[in-house]
């Protein structure tokens, strides 16, 4: 009963045009728009220095790792160069921000903190290398204390010779990082493409638009939400049997869409997503996940005709898209300045940000993080969806 | 009789609204039981509640001798249900729509493609087999309807309404068809608001209407309930008033209406009454025409119950 169900829902999810449409040619139509519309964007862009200042004060000048990338990436004979900096002091830096002769700048106190007027590609720029750069420092960090507390641990006498334990530390973290190859990637306009994150939002779209799969599929077994899903529960078959294939053909028909969207935009619009192939596949099938989950949810808890369930899921999508940079990547950042804990129970943020990380951070605990979150996030559906999955008899149908 | 399904004091309770108000009855092996009653009276609600779809505030149900719940597989495996709404996949063909359905309670493929051909045989949709529900009139799809609802060979089949909105072709049709599932041996329950299909099917009538049962019994004994029994209607051009008056006042007559050139009357009791008729008209000199006698409906039953028609 499982394949034979499993076989019709499948085939009716497939020959279902409305379906097909939205999960698999609308994203495709999308990302042939993107493409068109921002590859000339970007060229035009990455051609641009940004003019930025920063406070020169103690806390700066003591961080010796925000003093070296800041100067490289100011530097006049760096041919990848992306910043013309100022050194100025706090009163100087609000004054050229406000005269409009820089786009931002950045100050360090306690943490590094930039300040902006408006929202634009240079602001973000800025904003994210901030970002990486502080993410760099914080792994020198970590790695220095483990290495003096074991250094320390091990001959007591460095105590006394704190010359020697940071020479120590110096060539263990050198050698560290080149075993390891630990470093953020070289920050330049040649790598940091701003519309990729369009082509992220686009497989966060897709894997959410999955949820109109489950959705449908999920309808046609209850019988609460229409005449064939009576008619399957007066079936002798377990509903469990029957919920869980058709769930399963739900997740498969999502696979496809995605797999010919990943085909399509690495083949045909020459995306590239990176090369950690595990990494996109789990983001991939959990992001997936977390469109089924959503899907499941709005076709049992809420009472409506199928039209209006799809109408939910595609305006839900879009939105949370929206907010993560669908439709540049200035709305991402405002969301994470202005109300991050927006982003961080968005979905198709997670699904994003998920890509984002994976494609310019070496080390996986911002990806990791999104993985977990779109996990809780789809526990949490399915969670209250089940309630109403397990109910057999209804008040009224 | 064997007993199929016994309803004992089933109450189902919408908020303020009594949906099925204390119901009992039971249905007999063979026969085809006609639940008759307008719009709202409470049968779907009744069919769902047997079939264990809905909650019920009250009461208790016994399938085939056993209580009826959610997982009764069992008793599930020989019941078929066709729904008073079209219940089809649009993605898929007639046949594959008959397959999916049938799928669910039969596993051998061979059985079930000899099972599949003869639901078809059975509604007449043999040319319509690679068709999709789209490309199928309303009478058609009906047809279907009923096709995935039969077609595992149930025991026990529920029809809620199947001829609503159908053409008469495909209405005689699936009339014909439920006779032949009844001679094959199915025990059926019938809803309907269409009197006249109830009394050409059915062996037994329940008429409900507000949830409650008014009156059950085979058709003359239902009949027998009628304050009415015999009608004569008559095609009389431009009749006077003061004729129409003195008619009232017949023996026997409950009541006279004129209408569109037609005369209708109403007797209580039905000896010598067209006699005494026709000497009237003679004697008055009117030219009548298509003059015939009609024995009292269901829904004369119905009227004298509950002082409305069947389908107000």
């Amino acid at each position: 009963m499982f394949i034979h169900n499993f076989k019709y829902i499948l085939k009716a999810l497939f020959k279902n045009k409305m379906l097909i449409f939205w999960t698999f040619a609308f994203p495709i139509i999308l990302g042939t728009f993107f493409n068109m519309a921002f590859s000339d964007i970007e060229k035009n862009e990455m051609l641009d220095i940004i003019d930025i200042a920063v406070v020169n004060n103690n806390e700066f000048k003591d961080s010796v790792i925000f003093t070296e990338i800041f100067k490289n990436l100011s530097d006049k004979n760096n041919d990848k160069r992306i910043f013309n900096t100022k050194y100025v002091n706090e009163e100087e830096a609000k004054n050229l921000l406000e005269d409009d002769k820089i786009s931002g700048y950045l100050i360090i106190e306690n943490s590094p903190k930039v300040v902006v007027t408006t929202s634009g590609i240079n602001e973000t720029i800025l904003k994210y290398t901030t970002e990486e750069v502080s993410q760099y420092e914080e792994i020198i960090k970590n790695l220095t204390n483990k290495i003096a507390s074991e250094e320390i641990s091990t001959n007591s006498e460095y105590l006394n010779n704190l010359d020697e334990l940071n020479n120590k530390i110096y060539s263990r973290i050198t050698k560290l990082i080149n075993e390891n190859n630990v470093n953020i990637k070289n920050i330049s306009s040649n790598n940091l493409s701003y519309t990729m994150i369009e082509f992220y939002t686009l497989i966060a779209m897709t894997c959410l638009y999955g949820g109109i799969l489950s959705m449908s599929a999920l309808n046609c077994n209850l019988a609460n939400q229409s005449k064939k899903g009576c008619r399957v529960q007066m079936s002798p078959t377990s509903k469990k049997i029957i919920v869980f294939s058709s769930v399963l053909a739900s997740y498969l028909t999502q696979l496809v869409g995605l797999i010919l969207l990943f085909i399509y935009t690495i083949f045909v619009l020459k995306v590239d997503y990176g090369n950690n192939l595990p990494m996109i596949t789990l983001l991939s099938l959990v992001g997936s996940l977390a469109g089924l989950s959503l899907g499941i949810f709005i076709s049992s808890v809420f009472k409506t005709s199928e039209n209006t369930k799809t109408g939910i899921i595609l305006a839900f999508t879009m939105f949370g898209c929206f907010l993560s940079g669908m439709m540049g990547i200035t709305m991402k950042y405002i969301v994470d300045k202005n109300i991050p804990i927006l982003n961080k129970i968005n979905p198709a943020n997670m699904i994003t940000d998920g890509f984002y990380s994976l494609y310019y951070y070496d080390t996986l605990d911002r990806f990791y993080f999104n993985i977990i979150s779109l996990l809780i996030f789809s526990a949490l559906l399915i969670s209250i969806s089940i309630n109403s999955l397990r109910r057999q008899k209804y008040d009224s149908i | 009789m064997k007993k199929i399904i016994e309803v004992k004091n089933l109450t189902k309770e919408y908020k303020n609204l009594k949906a099925v108000d204390n119901l009992s009855f039971e249905v007999y092996q063979g026969e085809i039981l006609g639940l008759l009653g307008p719009n709202g009276s409470g049968k779907s609600t009744t069919i769902n509640s047997i079939l264990s779809l809905l909650n019920f505030s009250n009461g208790s149900i016994k399938i085939f001798g056993s209580e009826m719940n959610p997982d009764s597989y069992e008793i599930k495996k020989n019941i078929g249900v066709v729904f008073q709404d079209v219940a089809l996949f649009e993605e898929l063909t007639a046949y594959e729509n008959i397959d999916y359905f049938c799928g669910l309670y039969i596993k051998d493929k061979k059985i079930r493609q000899k099972y599949i051909e003869d639901a078809i045989e059975l509604v007449g949709l043999n040319d319509f087999k690679k068709f999709y529900p789209k490309q199928l009139s309303g009478g058609l799809l009906r047809r279907l309807n009923i096709a995935c609802g039969i077609a595992h060979k149930p025991k026990l089949i529920f029809l809620d309404e199947p001829t609503v909105a159908v053409d008469p072709q495909s209405r005689n049709n699936i009339l014909d068809g439920i006779k032949k599932l009844r001679d094959n041996g199915a025990t059926i329950i019938y809803t309907t608001h269409y009197m006249e299909e109830v009394e050409i099917l059915c062996n037994r009538v329940i008429i409900i209407d507000k949830g409650k049962v008014l009156a059950s019994g085979t058709l003359d004994e239902l009949k027998a309930l009628s304050l009415i029994e015999e009608k004569i209607s008559i095609e009389v051009n431009d009749l006077d008033l003061k004729y129409i008056e003195e008619i009232k006042q017949f023996r026997n007559v409950d009541e006279v209406v004129y209408d569109d050139n037609h005369l209708i009357i109403s007797y209580e009791k039905g000896k010598n009454n067209i006699i005494k008729l026709i000497d009237y008209l003679k004697d008055k000199n009117i030219t009548y025409n298509n003059l015939y006698v009609m024995r009292p409906t269901l829904n004369d039953v119905f009227l004298s119950l509950t002082g409305k028609e069947l389908r107000d």
